[in-house]
């Protein structure tokens, strides 16, 4: 596999291939939990294309679905984590 | 003078079957597909061209000529570019992510090919990590060239699951077992109907062997009841057909029961352009009725901006015989979920708000007929960010069966028809010149 | 008892009445809180009140949202906090001090905010805010909730996907209400359905329809900067009621309000806007709204828009609601005309319409808004 880079995900590098989605990265390196989601429900990869919300993570700031945006090396990805009450 | 433009949003098989039949008839045209790479989930393409996950030959040598035809077309292509629906006054909004930015566009027309939506029924604990969806765990698959690892259940109703286990079993690691909640049995008509698209069953057959192959036949008439975490894992307890409960641990449930049209919120406006659906956007009928009626689309669009059209009935012909394919094959399954008698108060229903049944139930206690609008509005289902895609029309439906009054609410006053119909990025529309009053 | 409408005012007074002994069906063509009370921002505000019968009876109404509480009606569905009403230039710092002074004159608590006490207390939310008056005891209320509340609380029949066409009259007083389902006895009726109060009115004109745009974002995370209350934006105060509803031309303004809801959510509004096609809104308005916002707190351009609803307000002639005695029957009233007030004064104008309608003398001075200034008879074909 050529183009091995890595990006950060709350701090901790995660290695990506240039063409790969945030969630098939994060997948790969074994992390389901991806944020607490909106609501009461856990960040994770659910519908794979783009509609259910659920694997949203911050993406250099900007809101995204993991599972629609690629991995490039140097991105700093961040859980969401909700407001405490 | 410029000929008119058409957008076509959505590069799945139906967006680019579209795309290609007006671009063959000289239109402008401009197909945007939300992800990084056209294909749809029916086409997923691998990220390593190296590493991909068996296809049935037919499907991987039509997307090739698609593709090769493509790239010698005038179609503009933009990957990235979601459709965020039209305004009061008849513009496209598209969120560009390559730029992080909002765009305007006032096509002739625009074709809808946004595909379907995977129909989850909830069961406890549907929203935990490890539950995905069918079609979620394939396309992943797909993407990777690798199967899920770990303990894989695969439960609910429909065609996908035979062939998400077949393709794990195929990649070295087959699921543990496969639920099909239907018990439903192919009869003489059924495969009557079906020997008239004989792809279904050669399809159907190879998927079957292979999981012959690895010891893993699909369970008729069993179902998940519950998930719940354990150990970092997840405890799924399932029912047979002889109501003998089950429990299993496993690393990921993949759940599916059947298949809806993407088309929240599309509806067309009273400026906007002329709109066509086509593929499983419109009716979900599958890749090969989505390349015809991707053409059909087309042509609409081509009638409606008076540009002549060559007269075929070949399109038409295939959406009916695979319509008549795929509700034959719809008899053989169950799409029915489980029974909401039988699920307990703390149910989720809407995973983006985390609201129950149990407020749903408490919502429709009293006698007062509360309408679609006052369960969306203090129920909050339907509120969230995915904007009702997984829990409306279970929603509406359950309500309707809690009723006897002859007006059952309709999924899509749970989802109403406005913009955006997905999220945009404030960062996103913040760049959009402002208009001219002139214009 | 029939009540045409079931907005946050024919509900309040569907509530109140029901209480004093009627017995209280309420009408609507559409469903509960299907009109303005459904798409409405919820401010139960004086902040952006001008002198005047208004600011003092929405000083009235936030008292009597506190009472509710109180009492136990409507715990949990009103949140009480301060409204922070910002200057960025010095232009705007002007008519800050010049309406922080009104509002105090009116009896309402103003903590003026500069330097270091601006910084601490909203200079998160607002960084480049050089002034703000916080405009302590007001707070916020979702008028459907609201409505919902009322409406579990019970004690009236709510009718819904009926519209009224009509009354029966007999000797110059209603006897009934004509419906597409049939005509239902009433001894007196309540209209208290927003613009739709004029089919019923021979007077033609008095209300307009003034179209407000809101967006609604997904959650703030935890690391977005902390807002006490809701920001509004001086110029709100220039946009607010500065077309008279009768003005030739349709015609726009855009006020901004950002404001933090429960949910971690932000409602960022409003156009004012002189024209009636409620059920879209523009990328234009959004679009400028969203600029405005993002520069009073540029935080906010983290967050995703994943909602934008329009509602149309009830504009009257001369921007004062109108409630009282409708001429041409003897029992006939009429609550309507709040535009952009519904939700703060709605439950108490409910209770009034019932003191009214009782007979007692209404606990708060009501006769600016009396129905008798427009001479409001009901209209024949009724």
């Amino acid at each position: 596999m050529s183009d091995v880079q890595s990006f950060l995900f709350d701090g901790v590098s995660i290695p990506c291939t240039g063409r790969e989605t945030i969630a098939a990265a994060l997948e790969r390196a074994g992390i389901r939990v991806i944020g607490t989601g909106q609501g009461d429900c856990t960040g994770r990869y659910f519908c794979g294309i783009g509609a259910c919300q659920a694997c949203l993570v911050a993406v250099d700031g900007a809101r995204m679905e993991a599972c629609l945006t690629p991995a490039r090396g140097g991105l700093q990805v961040k859980r969401i984590l909700p407001v405490s009450p | 003078m410029s000929s008119p433009e058409v957008l076509v949003i959505g590069g799945g098989p139906a967006g680019v079957s579209a795309a290609l039949e007006l671009a063959r008839a000289g239109i402008d045209v401009t197909l945007c597909e939300q992800g990084p790479r056209l294909g749809g989930a029916i086409h997923r393409q691998p990220d390593d061209p190296t590493q991909s996950v068996r296809v049935p030959r037919s499907h991987k040598q039509r997307w090739q000529a698609m593709s090769d035809e493509l790239a010698a077309s005038t179609v503009k292509v933009l990957c990235r570019h979601m459709f965020a629906g039209i305004e009061a006054t008849g513009a496209v909004l598209l969120e560009d992510r390559i730029h992080g930015r909002l765009v305007t566009r006032r096509p002739a027309a625009l074709v809808l090919a946004m595909g379907a939506i995977e129909r989850v029924a909830p069961v406890p604990g549907w929203h935990l990590p490890g539950v995905v969806t069918v079609g979620g765990l394939q396309v992943m698959m797909k993407s990777t060239g690798r199967a899920p690892d770990g303990d894989v259940l695969i439960a609910g109703s429909g065609p996908l699951l035979v062939a998400l286990a077949a393709q794990m079993a195929s990649l070295g690691n087959a699921p543990v077992a496969v639920l099909e909640r239907s018990t439903r049995l192919m009869s003489v008509s059924v495969i009557a109907s079906l020997l008239r698209a004989p792809a279904y069953l050669w399809e159907a057959a190879g998927y079957l062997l292979t999981l012959a192959r690895s010891g893993i036949l699909p369970r008729r008439g069993a179902f998940v009841t519950a998930i719940a975490p354990r150990d970092g894992r997840l405890s799924v307890t399932t029912l047979d057909r002889h109501g003998r409960e089950r429990q299993m641990l496993v690393d990921r449930v993949a759940l599916h029961d059947g298949l809806l049209p993407n088309s929240n919120g599309t509806m067309a406006g009273q400026h906007g352009p002329f709109i066509v659906r086509a593929g499983d956007c419109r009716e979900v009928l599958g890749g090969t009725a989505a390349l015809a009626d991707g053409r059909l689309a087309a042509h609409a669009v081509l009638a409606q901006i008076g540009k002549a059209v060559r007269a075929t009935k070949v399109p038409a012909a295939i959406l009916a015989r695979e319509r008549q394919a795929q509700a034959a094959l719809n008899t053989l399954f169950d799409y029915s979920g489980r029974d909401p008698a039988q699920l307990p108060d703390e149910t989720i229903i809407c995973r983006c708000e985390g609201r129950t049944l149990g407020q749903l139930r408490s919502m429709l206690s009293g006698d007062d007929p509360v309408s679609a609008r006052e369960i969306k509005l203090n129920g909050r289902f339907g509120m969230g960010a995915c904007q009702g895609r997984f829990c409306a029309e279970w929603v509406a439906s359950f309500v309707a069966s809690q009723r006897a009054d002859g007006s059952p609410p309709q999924a899509s006053e749970i989802v109403g028809s406005r913009w955006p119909v997905k999220p945009v990025p404030i960062a996103a529309f913040v760049t959009l010149p402002p208009s001219h009053p002139s214009e | 008892m029939a009540v045409v409408g079931a907005g946050i005012v024919g509900m309040s007074a569907a509530h109140f009445l029901s209480r004093a002994g009627w017995q209280v069906t309420v009408y609507d063509a559409g469903v509960v809180a299907s009109g303005a009370t459904g798409s409405a921002d919820g401010a139960v505000s004086v902040a952006s009140k001008k002198p005047g019968p208004l600011m003092t009876l929405a000083v009235a109404a936030v008292k009597f949202y506190e009472q509710l509480v109180a009492t136990g009606i409507l715990v949990d569905e009103y949140l009480p906090r301060s409204t922070f009403v910002v200057a960025s230039d010095h232009e705007e710092l002007a008519v800050l001090e010049r309406h922080a002074g009104e509002l105090e004159a009116a009896g309402v608590p103003i903590r003026m905010l500069k330097g270091a006490a601006l910084m601490a207390v909203i200079g998160a939310a607002a960084p480049t805010a050089i002034a703000a008056a916080e405009v302590q005891r007001e707070g916020h209320a979702v008028g459907y909730r609201v409505v919902e509340r009322l409406r579990q609380l019970g004690g009236f029949a709510i009718r819904r996907n009926c519209r009224v066409s009509g009354f029966e009259s007999s000797n110059g007083c209603i006897t009934g209400v004509m419906t597409e389902q049939g005509t239902e006895p009433a001894d007196a009726v309540l209209l208290a359905t927003g613009i739709g109060s004029m089919h019923f009115l021979a007077e033609s004109g008095l209300i307009r329809p003034r179209k407000g745009q809101l967006i609604v974002t997904d959650r703030a995370g935890a690391d977005s900067p902390h807002f006490p209350g809701p920001l509004m934006s001086c110029r709100y105060l220039v946009s607010k009621g500065s077309q008279p509803a009768d003005s030739a031309v349709a015609s726009r303004s855009l006020g901004l309000v950002i404001d933090p809801l429960r949910t971690g959510q932000f409602l960022i509004g409003g156009s004012r806007e002189d024209r009636d096609d409620r059920e879209t809104a523009d990328a234009d308005v959004v679009a400028t709204l969203l600029r405005d916002a993002v520069a009073l707190s540029p935080s906010l351009a983290q967050l995703r828009i994943i909602r934008v609803f329009s509602g149309l307000r009830a504009a009257t002639r001369d921007g004062m609601p109108i409630v009282g005695h409708v001429g041409g029957a003897e029992n006939l009233w009429i609550a309507t005309g709040f535009e952009g007030d519904g939700i703060c004064l709605g439950p108490m104008i409910g209770r009034l319409c019932q003191q009214m309608i009782c007979g007692e003398s209404p606990e708060q001075d009501i006769s600016a808004l009396d129905a008798a200034r427009f001479g409001l008879t009901l209209a024949a074909a009724a």
